[in-house]
């Protein structure tokens, strides 16, 4: 015992102080970051070889975040160093992947993400954007610069080996045998529970030009998505689903060290702080980056960027905040770091601290599918060189991807399964956040007279209201506009519907302990179902049950409003008439009394309790509440007074009826809203026929 | 000659208004039956609000915006063909000296139906490949102009291309407003003898035609924009009224510069291309010599000689 505890001891004291030493040299080369706590946890041990275990660990660094001490439970430490051909497209790297098994099993595989080989014509991926169609590359034909990859050339498990031979491609959604977004590799020895595994990679990536925001255009290149990266152990299970073209992605929180070499020119940025800048001999640049309690990483470069640097004091410590601008856009750095201020704010009052040292805001290359992208602490905005003042797009851009942060970001949901989890609870935050800064109806466009508000914008999903509900996996929808309407306008809508229920003060603090709860876990719809029923005390199951895992579609209606007098039997001779008609002018009309009717109607199959605003036109009001459940109700009233108008849902809290038109109706018709709308149509019609007539002959 | 024809342009708006009316009638009765007793269409009034125009072109019962489309286009197709079939009058009474009766305007339609429709067809042939050759180099030219790093390319590209589009295409315009003229006012059969001297007079005076066309443009564009511009201006939202009584004055006043344009062309076709009439030398009257009479029965008086011939009318020239 004593002879084999002598040499283990020895390796683990040379191990912790090389780590410290590592970590010394990255937080010194750091200017802006304060001295990082530099601990290192106690090494689990393998029974097979101690000694090796002793030298694993994931780093406790907090050199990239405002906090002493680690956020997240860290399963992954990455270090990459990868070399970027700006001819080619095509980065070369080597990747030490250092995984903390947390799954209190033995782990005998691991499966690894491939993103980049999505961009192949076989691929899932392309497949069914031909099929579902796409948010951008609608693959109407092959072309060469569609093309991705990323290809692991060699694997070694430290400890056991080279195991290149070993890696096998999976396709655990579809069984597609030519899609190779993920691999899989067994280990012959398994990872015990607590301890800890090294993979060391060489993977070759190729870019495509700009595809699901990831790839190069022109001179620019984002690179996300673009490293081998390891599943996620969730549920008793591995979870590393194929790349589709409805989904994104889900990983495990760790540390990022990332080395990369780009040519001297390039202006860089990514997630992370950048810990070290250094020129190379053959006229490239050597730039580090480190992350802290992040789940993916990515990068920038071109070198045309222009670079506006603030600061912004938050809750946690100072913020860096970086605007990487297109040179044609340079006018607009200021209002996308006034948006991103803004919505700092917000986000920080409204539900919790941001707690990372930075964010890069990166103005992409225009025209390229690059835009309105989130990674960890680095997001991607979408402008033009016209971008009038009235018009928001950049600023509801910023501020979406800013929501990310925590949406996906600190609350890391899994977005192949739960895509609602981030993009729609981040629609719906952006919803009021932008209300907040830019008012309820104006908050994407405000010129002219001419208005849109974001609130509204999101009750688009009518339109595929039925096909899909919002729990369901993001591969699995009928077709990208389906997963677009449902998964952010519908569960946007869904979420301010619950404000009317609950209340909005009851909602802002659900939504706060929910972020407060699971930031840097994997909660699941559960996990943020249940929170809403505990902070607001309520049973909402019925409205979950029909919103969130239904297709249940609501559109209730006035169906009828009838006012007739009580005595309308009564023949009134022509001289009785025109005595009425003298008193109608004198103001004695009231002394008729009408029995009115107001019938209201459910037309479709969700089921909800609804209010009803019923006006007379002696300026009474009533409100009358109807549970829904019955397919149609009446109401009657006997008063001096007909019944001018009725109006479902008058405080407007119901976002998501399917047709708002139906669910009011006034009694006396108003002309103008059609003639106004006709008018446009009419000088519309007109300016054409000029127009043709004008060339024509 | 434009001011002293302005009934023309009136004519024009009202027929311009009444088939836009006809193709805008579907589009009010749905929109009436959805809006006119909801308490939502309100915010219409008070502004544009585009939230509640979605929500009205995704009613299925609105129908498709595309049908209502292809039915303004139809009736902006049918104000074209008016147009053509109209204009003959238009050049018949620019080039008269005096008020043109309805009876010789509508004459003048008549009598150049036929050729008005052989003109369209070659005008629609080369303005169609003329189009087309121009849309697809200044699109080869944006693809290029895509690829440059300096983003600003583009679009200075594109209003460039647009802009030079433009300027050729007003001299087709130019070329067959001519041979429209000549047509009319020849009244010449052979359509493809108007052609070709619209041709060459378009080529002999470019210049000055063109910078006379391209101001009625930029006339048309400022009207076009100042009209606008006044409605959002002045015109409250809620004032339906307001808002189609300055739409209305636009388009009349839209009509200007393209009949100012038409007043160009017959101009120049009056100083330039108009065939001066042959000199026809006046007949000098005989004295008549009585002749010996042989018989003793006298026969019918001859008719008397008029002391003057009048001129002849022109010509006109088979095609």
């Amino acid at each position: 015992m004593q002879i084999r505890w002598k040499p283990v001891a020895l390796v683990a004291v040379l191990a912790l102080g090389l780590t410290a030493l590592m970590n010394r040299k990255t937080a010194a080369a750091a200017p802006q970051a304060a001295a990082p706590a530099v601990k290192t946890r106690p090494s689990a041990m393998t029974t097979k070889d101690a000694a090796s275990a002793a030298a694993l660990s994931i780093p406790d660094t907090t050199l990239a975040i405002n906090s002493d001490k680690p956020l997240s439970e860290r399963v992954v430490h990455y270090e990459i160093d990868a070399k970027y051909d700006a001819a080619t497209h095509i980065v070369d790297a080597t990747e030490v992947l250092t995984y903390h098994n947390l799954t209190g099993q033995a782990l005998d595989h691991f499966p690894f993400h491939l993103y980049q080989n999505a961009f192949q014509p076989k691929a899932t991926f392309v497949r069914d954007s031909k099929l579902m169609g796409s948010r951008d590359t609608g693959y109407q034909k092959w072309e060469d610069k569609f093309y991705g990859s990323e290809e692991i050339k060699s694997l070694e498990v430290v400890g056991q080996g080279d195991l290149t031979s070993q890696l096998q491609y999976i396709a655990p959604d579809d069984g597609n045998k030519d899609d190779k977004t993920v691999v899989d590799l067994r280990i012959p020895m398994p990872i015990a529970p607590g301890a800890y595994v090294r993979f060391k990679i060489a993977f070759q990536t190729k870019f495509p030009e700009t595809q699901a925001r990831s790839g190069w255009k022109r001179d620019f290149v984002l690179g996300g998505q673009w490293f081998p990266k390891v599943g996620v152990w969730w549920h008793g299970a591995w979870n590393c689903h194929q790349y589709h073209n409805t989904t994104e992605f889900f990983a495990d929180f760790g540390v990022y060290d990332v080395k990369l070499t780009v040519p001297q020119f390039e202006v860089v940025g990514a997630s992370g702080v950048m810990v070290e800048e250094q020129s190379n001999p053959d006229n490239t640049k050597t730039v580090t980056y480190h992350g802290d309690d992040i789940h993916d990483f990515a990068w920038t470069a071109s070198p045309r960027y222009k670079v506006r640097e603030s600061v912004y004091q938050s809750q946690m410590g100072p913020i860096k905040l970086r605007f990487l601008m297109q040179p044609a856009h340079w006018s607009q750095a200021e209002r996308h770091e006034k948006i991103t201020r803004e919505t700092l704010d917000r986000f920080e009052k409204w539900y919790g601290p941001y707690p990372y040292k930075t964010l890069t805001v990166v103005d992409p290359e225009p025209d390229s599918a690059a835009g309105g992208m989130e990674y960890p602490t680095f997001i991607t905005g979408d402008s033009s060189w016209f971008m009038p003042k009235g018009l928001y797009l950049l600023e509801l851009v910023v501020e979406h991807e800013f929501g990310h942060q925590y949406w996906y970001g600190m609350v890391a949901t899994n977005e192949f399964e739960d895509a609602w989890m981030d993009e729609g609870i981040n629609s719906y935050t952006e919803v009021k956040v932008l209300d907040s800064i830019l008012d309820k109806n104006t908050s994407i466009m405000n010129i002219a007279g001419a208005t849109i508000g974001e609130r509204e914008e999101q009750h688009s999903f009518i339109r595929v209201a039925d096909r899909d509900a919002m729990a369901q996996k993001a591969y699995e929808y009928y077709n990208a506009n389906s997963y677009d309407g449902i998964t952010y306008g519908k569960t946007a809508s869904v979420l301010l519907t619950l404000e009317g229920i609950i209340g909005e003060d009851t909602m802002d603090k659900a939504m706060h302990t929910y972020f407060m709860k699971y930031r840097f876990t994997h909660p699941t719809k559960e996990d943020f179902l249940k929170t809403i029923e505990e902070v607001s005390g309520k049973n909402l199951r019925w409205y979950f049950d029909q919103a969130v895992y239904g297709t249940q579609v609501m559109d209730y209606e006035v169906l009828d409003v009838n006012s007739f007098p009580v005595n309308w039997y009564e023949e009134k001779k022509d001289k009785d008439k025109k005595d009425d008609e003298k008193d109608d002018k004198k103001g004695a009309k009231d002394a008729t009394v009408y029995q009115s009717y107001v019938s209201l109607h459910r037309k479709e199959d969700f089921v909800m309790p609804v209010e009803v605003e019923i006006k007379f036109d002696n300026g009474e009001k009533v409100r009358e509440h109807w549970d829904g459940k019955s397919r149609w109700i009446r109401f009657s009233y006997q008063k001096k007074a007909k019944v001018v108008s009725a109006e479902l849902d008058p405080d407007h809290s119901v976002q998501i009826d399917r047709n708002d038109f139906n669910n009011s109706f006034v009694v006396e018709g108003n002309p103008k809203p059609t003639h106004k709308l006709s008018n446009y149509w009419l000088f519309a019609t007109q300016w054409v026929s000029q127009a043709l007539a004008w060339w024509a002959v | 000659m434009v001011l002293q024809n302005k009934r023309y342009i009136s004519w024009f708006w009202f027929l311009n208004l009444t088939l836009a009316g006809f193709g805008t009638s579907a589009f009010f009765m749905r929109a009436q039956a959805i809006l006119d007793h909801s308490l939502l269409s309100d915010r219409l009034v008070h502004g544009l609000d585009r939230a509640v125009m979605s929500n009205l072109f995704a009613r299925p019962e609105f129908g498709s915006m595309s049908a209502m489309r292809s039915s303004a286009f139809f009736f902006a197709f049918l104000f074209l063909l008016a147009t053509a079939l109209f204009l003959p009058g238009v050049f018949a009474g620019y080039a008269s000296t005096y008020r043109l009766p309805r009876e010789d305007f509508f004459r003048a339609c008549g009598r150049n139906l036929w050729r008005y429709i052989r003109l369209l067809i070659v005008a629609g042939i080369v303005m169609g490949i003329a189009t087309g050759a121009l849309f697809g180099i200044h699109g080869w030219l944006e693809d290029k102009a895509a690829e440059s790093t300096n983003e600003l390319l583009l679009p200075e590209v594109r209003f460039v291309g647009l802009f030079v589009i433009f300027l050729i295409m007003t001299v087709f315009r130019i070329w067959f407003d001519l041979a429209e003229a000549d047509v009319v006012l020849s009244d010449q059969r052979a359509v493809r003898k108007s052609i070709w001297a619209g041709l060459r007079h378009t080529l002999r005076s470019l210049v000055r035609l063109l910078a006379s066309y391209v101001v009625a443009a930029i006339v048309a564009a400022i009207i076009l924009v100042g009209g606008i511009w006044a409605w959002m201006r002045f015109v409250s939202p809620e004032s339906v009224r307001g808002a189609f009584v300055i739409s209305q004055l636009t388009l009349l006043l839209l009509l200007i510069p393209r009949f100012w344009q038409r007043a160009v062309a017959v101009s120049y076709w009056q100083q330039r291309m108009m065939v001066p009439a042959v000199p026809v030398r006046s007949l000098e009257p005989h004295p008549i010599e009585p002749q010996p009479v042989a018989v003793a029965t006298a026969p019918d008086p001859m008719p008397v000689v008029p002391s003057t011939i009048p001129n002849p009318p022109p010509a006109t020239q088979e095609s």
